[in-house]
């Protein structure tokens, strides 16, 4: 509508925080159209099928290597460490859009999160449940995964406190406990709303039963608003200590390429990058076919994808400090590992993670780009691709080329190391597609809070604070 | 307890409604929006929420147990890893860090049920799908002799409906 | 907490936290089988014997024909490894890879079970009366038909009264003298020898000798006898800078010419033009230098220089083991040289000579025989210990001439070539199941004794002798009535009682019986001298310094052990010049193929700065087409390229007679090898040092290292680590009342130790025997077999031999690195330098704090102890390990359900009980032999003493024929490792990473040329 006005490419910049939803009229159309998104279709049971297909594959694959043994997979020693630690450290990685935008953005007002926060969380969930499980896949004896965390025994024998390792353990069920937490307890006003929409006994029960019986009193919105800022106030520095946490795996270690302080950070900005890019290739998809461009609008992709931007450039900063602090320490084996980082064995794979984490990601300067959703698409899956090698090349190059060169080596994954990868991606995306199909993608309560309220006064239409709040959207608008 | 429920289409009839109510002294209202507004909570003017004692209990609670967890397992078996002191405060920072957080958000969680008075087993009375809907509602407590005073004032601010419930 | 010192009794207590700290030993062997009554083989046991406590037995080494004293530890009626025995006047108490790995010899999974017949194209089981009877009825056949006096007998080069036994035996059937044949020794050496000095080998003392001159004598390896030569060589070096230079000519550098100070690359043919040449410049007359050079493709400075040196050098030893045909002259030449620069009698001791050599036949008696088998002249033929279808040229064609013997038999334990085509296998015993005796040095009898009961249903062949001799009326008597072996041993050493108290040392005065010395059949030389041949290239085929001439090749630690040269393992390959390589376009593991006009084979290159631009070089050793599962279809035999060509004057298989055409082949198989980079990058790995800065005056450790506010950087005394929170006492007292080893009253005075090691790069040669120790005492798996590979696939497997190698997935807890230096242009002008790398047991572990689990921790004596129970398999620790001395157990090596099984049965029955066989999942790595440490503790304790100053030492230190490694205390002055870990020459690898390591190197010394540039 708004775009008659402003012919493409020369849309005024629409402040993040200011992102409405214009055609959106009233409480009514919410519910139903939400509601509407939870019908399954055919398209939906076979990706479905799909998903769970590669799920099984991985499956296989980890029970062959439980009963034969690691040395089914590529490991080469001294390559420790493969393509398990580095799918890990990827999918906590895309854990970390889902809470910075339903928490950080929520403490700061951005108005364009609302959208997009629900499903963010939820990948964050799956995410995280499919990260916790390669730590137990990469360890040598599976079975004895539990002596890594503090239960107490008869013989009151602990973990070590100061292994990287147990700090991940609580880094990651604490963050995984959390933002499960912080989920549901958002989920709970629309799951009432399911509830009182539902029409089949059976689903209503337990709707009933999932939302705990909430009834919109008042008493419960105003214990509901602080826990969830409370929630929020936690997330934050949760989201920031958990990449921190598991960059200390490398950071504390005395490995070249490892050993450098600027790992946190860096780890944390390439993990909301990384975040940011796995939303892209959700929503938009979503967006497109559960028709809900005007709630999901460019504007909010836009915002989003400015967050990418910037994101991408710290990223781009952490690699070349890492190169300079390599030339200027005057560490030889630092140097030798930086040098064979680029021009080593390995170095495509330096010079992907290089392309689509630092070129690419610069299209987004033009705001054409921005908003244009297939572009962000095919974008998004390249930052994927760049993020995994990303973890790539800190993980084996690394390993690869150590201190003692008679132990410098080459590594390949194996076809065990590859199923296992493509079955996170069918473990992901199977409960994802179950999710967007049982829940609300969007958080119906807080969509209403934006939409203006009945009011007799003015016959009916919103009343005047929310016609101001429609402004600039009159000017921003949606296709 | 019995009492009489309406139902409002609009934000401002279910204010001025409960203003009402409060002039002519019922105390006793549940109100009832599909989404928070400031508008109601204003009418009603509750308490601040004591949600946050619990936050700050959990979370000391949990930070304290993370360190002491931590220095008791390494120091009752002191073995020597690294050459690094036994106890080390440094890394056990972490340990503490999450469980402040782990603990302070589950009590988070265990305020706002307890309330919130969540999770109710049965729909009591007093409750109307459309509040989760579109509608607003008011209900109010009051016995038999007072209803009719409550219903009048509920009826000046034409709701959808009027009932009483019981 | 204590016990009251003296007492036996260890209180419940104390021996949980012992077992705490012997984590390493702290689990049951045995754990994966569920045949119980295998634990301990006897229900009612000997009275010696206590099950859980080892005997040792002295016994001879029968590996190769030196003949070396070992001692045997026996655990509950199994022997478990072999040490040297410290008495026996040639090895000293060391022991060389090969001798060790006898044992899996002992219990090779592919020995007969029982004496086989021929049936049809088979050999099947059968019983000893009816083989005997067999054996009988061909004697008479041979014998009544007057056969007999041509009938044949090969038996292995072996010391001791064994051979005239034979002899004897032999003749009371009327058949002539046997053919004592060794493929690996050096006959030309020994003729010459013959020829000089009447023995066939002088005894060399390097220590005697200000130069050492090799003309392709590899006496650390193949040349003589390895041990007591390489213990006399590592002394000489150990006297640093007044140790002799080794100077080493040759086409190829062997592992002794790695250890050579300067290498003259000249062609293969040449050698004596050299020899000839120095021998004339010793003389005075430097004329004939020049035109050698000329002809050897050397550089005539280069030659004149140690031309100059020798004639100055009093004494210089000068060595030939060249294997051309004219090998015999060359090594005439050397003797003059040597008798010229007095090396006669100093360093080069005829008057002790080692007699394991002076019967031994040379390859001439083999084509002779062979000739009469072909002519159909051959009635019988038995071969003991010699596998002569293997070990010659196929061109000689034994295999094809065995066929026109009527009737073969064989006393082989093993299936190999030559056994496959007999018609009778009456399986002799192993050596460490028989008796026997041997003469190391003259006066001195070395005598062997079985240290178990037979593991298959064998016999001694002298006992099967003796049985047919007791059943036949001409020869029943001629042995003094003795009806086995053991009488004819004990009479000859003077009664059984005389016997027994000579096995006490196992050595004691006396001489062997000796017999006649056999006629040699005439020599054949080559028609054609190497130059003429045509071809493109020289080939240099030589001895492998692991598995000979093949004999090894059905033992897994041998086929595992990585070549001390090359570094590759369960593979053959062709050793190229790096820039011939690059003319062909040949990359490393790009097979070529190698022609000669008797034959050809496919190998991968290797591409070595140690062979010369005009040669390659293939060892031998592998290539079997039977001889068990270890050993069959690995690798390719060069023999085929070699015609039947012998050295003019001893009979000696002319193995550098021929050039080879070499062409580029299509294939490509990744080398299997243990070698990263070959090059230190100028990490300080193994460093060196010129005799000119050895006395230079202490070296001040790390001036300035330390940081105001700090701990300070440098070592406390006894090695210990100087960070406040070190393992040793500081944080003993946390607070809790019972410190446990900790505390520095504990009776095992842990809390007072620093256990270290010093390991001298001078002395140490890079032979690997250390590595083998290793794999026997700590039940290292194997894990190079084709099917012990990984799934490439899901129906598919990695069946390349090696395949986990090739994955880098060794288990060798200590492993020889082999670092190059200069001759980055290919210049032959290159350095050696050899580490062995093992766990450093850091003071300050970077493994230890990343383990979530305590697995890895320090123990409050020095160790970094691994607990594989506790180990989840991480693996966090070996990518935060500098060293990279952790492995993983990949796969289930220990269980016998699966195809990566290491032991397959009876090979389990060599597992030390001691220490644990790791799980599937789990990282292991040296522990410092911590089950010998706790054992001398125990004794100590029981003994109410403290332990003794270098009472004990690890598997490697002891097994080391170089005595390298020492390993010790070094919290207390009195063990040597003490005074040795201050030496002027000591470091620490990767200091900068104040890991405070307890394995101390000591700087390797090098003897540049005189007039040479010195690279340090």
């Amino acid at each position: 509508m708004a775009s008659l006005a402003y012919p493409e490419g020369r849309r005024p910049n629409i402040p993040s925080a200011n992102v409405q939803l214009p055609a959106v009229r009233d409480y009514e159309q919410v519910d139903n159209e939400i509601t509407a998104t939870l019908r399954p279709t055919g398209p939906w049971f076979a990706g479905l099928a799909l998903a769970v297909v590669c799920m099984l594959i991985g499956a296989a694959a980890w029970t062959y290597q439980i009963y034969w043994g690691l040395g089914q997979a590529g490991y080469t020693p001294p390559v420790m460490w493969g393509v398990y630690i580095i799918t890990f450290v990827f999918w906590v990685g895309i854990g970390h859009a889902g809470t910075l935008i339903s928490a950080i953005l929520y403490l700061f007002r951005a108005g364009f999160r609302t959208s997009i926060y629900r499903c963010a969380e939820a990948m964050t969930v799956f995410a995280i449940m499919t990260a916790g499980l390669f730590p137990i896949i990469h360890i040598g004896r599976p079975w004895k995964f539990y002596w890594l965390i503090p239960y107490p025994n008869w013989r009151l024998i602990w973990p070590q406190f100061k292994s990287p390792l147990v700090w991940d353990v609580f880094a990651i069920s604490t963050y995984l406990t959390v933002s499960a937490t912080f989920f549901f307890i958002g989920l709970i006003p629309d799951i009432a709303v399911l509830r009182d929409r539902e029409t089949n006994p059976v689903r209503k029960r337990i709707l009933a039963f999932l939302s705990l019986g909430w009834r919109n009193s008042e008493r419960e919105w105003r214990h509901f608003a602080r826990a969830y800022l409370f929630l929020a106030a936690f997330s934050t520095p949760l989201v920031l200590s958990v990449h921190s946490v598991v960059s200390l795996d490398f950071a504390s270690a005395i490995v070249p390429g490892w050993h450098t302080t600027v790992f946190p950070p860096y780890f944390v900005a390439g993990a909301i990058y990384s975040g940011i890019g796995m939303v892209f290739t959700i929503i938009i998809p979503i967006r497109k076919w559960f028709k809900l461009e005007h709630y999901i609008t460019l504007n909010h992709l836009d915002a989003a994808a400015k967050m990418c931007l910037f994101t991408s450039m710290v990223v781009g900063l952490a690699y070349l400090s890492e190169f300079w602090v390599a030339w200027y320490s005057g560490n030889q084996y630092e140097q030798r590992y930086f040098w064979n980082r680029v021009f080593g064995e390995w170095w495509w794979s330096a010079w992907i993670l290089l392309l689509c984490n630092m070129v690419l990601p610069l299209s987004l300067y033009s705001q054409r780009l921005r908003r244009n959703t297939t572009w962000l698409f095919i974008l998004s899956l390249f930052i994927n691709l760049g993020m995994w090698y990303e973890r790539f090349v800190i993980v084996v190059p690394s390993l690869s080329h150590e201190y003692e060169p008679w132990q410098w080596t080459f590594y390949m994954p194996s076809w065990v190391d590859v199923s296992l990868l493509v079955g996170s991606f069918g473990w992901f995306f199977m409960w994802f597609l179950l999710f967007v199909k049982q829940l609300p993608v969007l958080a119906v309560a807080e969509i209403k809070e934006i939409v203006p309220p009945k009011m007799r006064a003015y016959g009916g239409v919103g009343h005047h604070v929310a016609a101001e709040a429609h402004a600039p959207a009159l000017q921003g608008g949606h296709d | 307890m019995a009492g009489i429920l309406a139902s409002y289409r609009e934000l401002d009839s279910t204010v001025h409604a409960i203003e009402e109510l409060k002039k002519q002294n019922f105390r006793d209202i549940d109100v009832y929006s599909p989404v928070p507004r400031h508008e109601l909570e204003h009418a009603v003017n509750p308490p601040i929420s004591p949600v946050r004692v619990f936050t700050l209990i959990g979370g000391l609670l949990g930070a304290t147990f993370g360190y002491w967890i931590a220095i008791w397992t390494s120091d009752y078996w002191p073995l020597v890893v690294g050459g690094k002191a036994i106890a080390s405060w440094i890394p056990y920072t972490i340990i503490g860090f999450e469980l402040f957080v782990l603990i302070g958000s589950l009590a988070t969680v265990a305020g706002m049920f307890v309330h919130s008075r969540l999770p109710k087993l049965t729909m009591t009375v007093g409750y109307d799908p459309r509040f989760s809907h579109a509608d607003y509602g008011v209900f109010v407590r009051c016995p038999p002799e007072r209803a009719a005073a409550a219903e009048a004032v509920l009826r000046q601010q034409n709701p959808l409906e009027v009932r009483s419930e019981r | 907490m204590s016990t009251d010192p003296g007492s036996a009794g260890v209180k419940r207590r104390d021996f949980l936290k012992v077992l705490g700290a012997t984590t390493a030993a702290g689990a049951a062997v045995g754990c994966t089988s569920d045949r119980v009554e295998k634990l301990i083989p006897y229900l009612v046991s000997p009275d010696n014997t206590t099950p859980g406590v080892s005997n040792y037995y002295a016994t001879v080494c029968r590996e190769c024909a030196a003949g070396c004293g070992v001692i045997a530890e026996v655990r509950d009626g199994r022997a478990i490894k072999l040490e040297g025995n410290p008495e026996h006047p040639l090895s000293r108490g060391a022991l060389c890879a090969k001798g060790q790995s006898a044992l899996q010899g002992l219990y090779n999974p592919d020995r007969y079970r029982g004496p086989m017949v021929r049936q049809g194209n088979g050999l099947v089981p059968t019983t000893w009366e009816n083989a005997l009877q067999l054996l009988g009825a061909q004697l008479a056949r041979a014998r009544s038909g007057g056969a007999a006096a041509n009938a044949a007998f090969i038996n292995q080069a072996e010391s001791g009264s064994f051979p005239a036994f034979l002899d004897q035996w032999l003749a009371a059937f009327g058949m002539p003298a046997h053919i004592a044949y060794d493929a690996d020794a050096t006959h030309a050496a020994m003729e010459a020898n013959r020829q000089t000095y009447g023995v066939a080998w002088p005894r060399l003392d390097f220590t005697a000798a200000r130069l050492i001159v090799s003309i392709g004598a590899d006496f650390l390896e193949t040349w003589g006898a390895s041990v007591p030569q390489q213990l006399s060589f590592a002394d000489a070096r150990a006297k640093l800078a007044d140790a002799p230079r080794l100077v080493y000519i040759g086409a190829r550098r062997s592992l002794t010419g790695l250890n050579a100070d300067e290498w003259i690359a000249v062609r293969p043919g040449s050698e004596l033009a050299i020899a000839n040449a120095l021998r004339d410049a010793v003389g005075g007359n430097m004329g004939t230098l020049d035109q050698a050079a000329e002809a050897a493709g050397a550089d005539a400075a280069q030659l004149r220089r140690l031309a100059a040196e020798l004639a100055a050098a009093r004494p210089a030893v000068v060595l030939a083991g060249t294997t051309g045909a004219d090998a015999t002259d060359v090594a005439l030449a050397a003797n003059a040289i040597n008798a010229a620069t007095g090396a006669v009698g100093t360093a080069v001791l005829p008057a002790e000579p080692i007699a394991s050599f002076e019967r031994t036949a040379a390859y001439a008696d083999i084509r002779a025989l062979v000739a009469r088998m072909n002519a159909g002249s051959v009635p019988l033929l038995f071969v003991r210990g010699a596998n002569p279808a293997f070990t010659t040229p196929a061109s000689l064609g034994f295999a094809q001439a065995m066929a026109k013997v009527p009737y073969k038999v064989s006393f082989s334990s093993y299936p190999d070539e030559t056994t496959e085509l007999c018609d009778l296998v009456l399986p002799d015993h192993h050596a460490l199941e028989s008796w026997g005796d041997s003469q190391p040095l003259p006066g001195v009898v070395g005598y062997q004794q079985p240290v178990m009961a037979p593991v298959f249903n064998t016999r001694a062949t002298a006992d099967v002798l003796l049985g047919v001799a007791s059943t036949d009326e001409q020869a029943r008597g001629r042995f003094g009535g003795a009806t086995n072996y053991r009488e004819w041993i004990a009479a000859r050493a003077g009664g059984p009682r005389a016997l027994a108290d000579a096995l006490v040392t196992g050595v004691a005065d006396g001489t062997v019986l000796q017999g006649p010395a056999p006629t040699r059949a005439a020599p054949v030389p080559p028609s054609t001298p190497i130059q003429q041949t045509e071809g493109d290239y020289y080939l240099v085929v030589y001895p492998s310094p692991l598995l000979g001439t093949g004999a090894g090749g059905n033992k897994p630690w041998l086929q595992e052990l990585a070549d001390p040269v090359t570094k590759i393992s369960w593979q053959s390959w062709v050793e190229i010049h790096p820039l011939t390589a690059r003319e062909l376009g040949v990359q490393a593991g790009d097979h070529l193929t190698v022609r000669t006009p008797t034959g050809s084979i496919t190998a991968p290159a290797y591409p070595y700065l140690g062979v010369r631009r005009d040669t390659v070089a293939i060892a031998l050793g592998r290539g079997h087409t039977a001889y068990g599962r270890y050993a069959k279809g690995v690798g390719v035999n060069p023999l085929v390229l070699l015609a039947s060509a012998e050295d003019a004057r001893s009979g000696a298989l002319a193995l550098a007679s021929t050039k080879a055409q070499v062409t580029k082949a299509a294939e490509h198989s990744p080398l299997v090898t243990t070698e990263g980079s070959a090059r230190q990058h100028g990490r300080g790995i193994a460093q060196a040092m010129l005799p000119a800065e050895l006395d230079a005056g202490p070296v001040e450790h790390g001036e300035g290292h330390d940081i105001p506010g700090m701990p300070p950087l440098e070592f406390g005394p006894g090695l210990r680590s100087p960070v406040a929170a070190d393992a040793q006492g500081v944080y003993a007292d946390s607070g809790s009342k019972d410190k446990g080893m900790y505390d520095p009253e504990h009776w095992s005075g842990m809390a007072k130790r620093r256990w270290a090691m010093t390991i001298d790069l001078a002395r140490c040669t890079g032979c690997s025997a250390c590595v083998v120790a290793c794999y026997a005492e700590n039940n290292l798996p194997t894990v190079g077999a084709p099917w012990q590979g990984r799934a490439t696939s899901p129906v598919t497997w990695d069946e390349r031999p090696g395949a986990n190698i090739l994955k880098g997935r060794e288990m060798t807890w200590i492993r020889l690195e082999r670092y190059f230096e200069g001759g980055e242009d290919g210049s032959s002008d290159f350095e050696t330098r050899f580490v062995p790398m093992l766990c450093q047991h850091c003071g300050n572990a970077p493994c230890e704090p990343v383990c979530p689990v305590y697995a890895t921790y320090h123990s409050p004596d020095g160790l970094n102890v691994q607990v594989y129970n506790r180990c989840v398999g991480t693996r966090y620790c070996s990518n935060n390990c500098p060293y990279k001395v952790r492995y993983f157990n990949w796969f289930g090596y220990g269980e016998p359900d699966r195809r990566q099984y290491a032991w397959p049965e009876p090979l389990n029955w060599q597992l030390n009980p001691d220490v644990t066989v790791r799980g599937k999942g789990v990282m292991e790595k040296c522990t410092f032999c911590v089950q010998r440490i706790r054992e001398a503790e125990h004794r100590a304790r029981l003994e109410g003493r403290a332990v003794r100053a270098d009472e004990f030492t690890t598997a490697c230190a002891q097994a080391c024929p170089s005595r390298a490694i020492t390993f010790g205390d070094a919290a207390d002055a009195s063990w040597s490792v003490a005074q040795l870990a201050v030496d002027r020459r000591a470091y620490h690898v990767f200091e900068e990473l104040n890991t405070y390591t307890a394995v101390v190197y000591l700087k390797k010394v090098i003897h540049p040329a005189p007039a040479a540039p010195a690279q340090a």
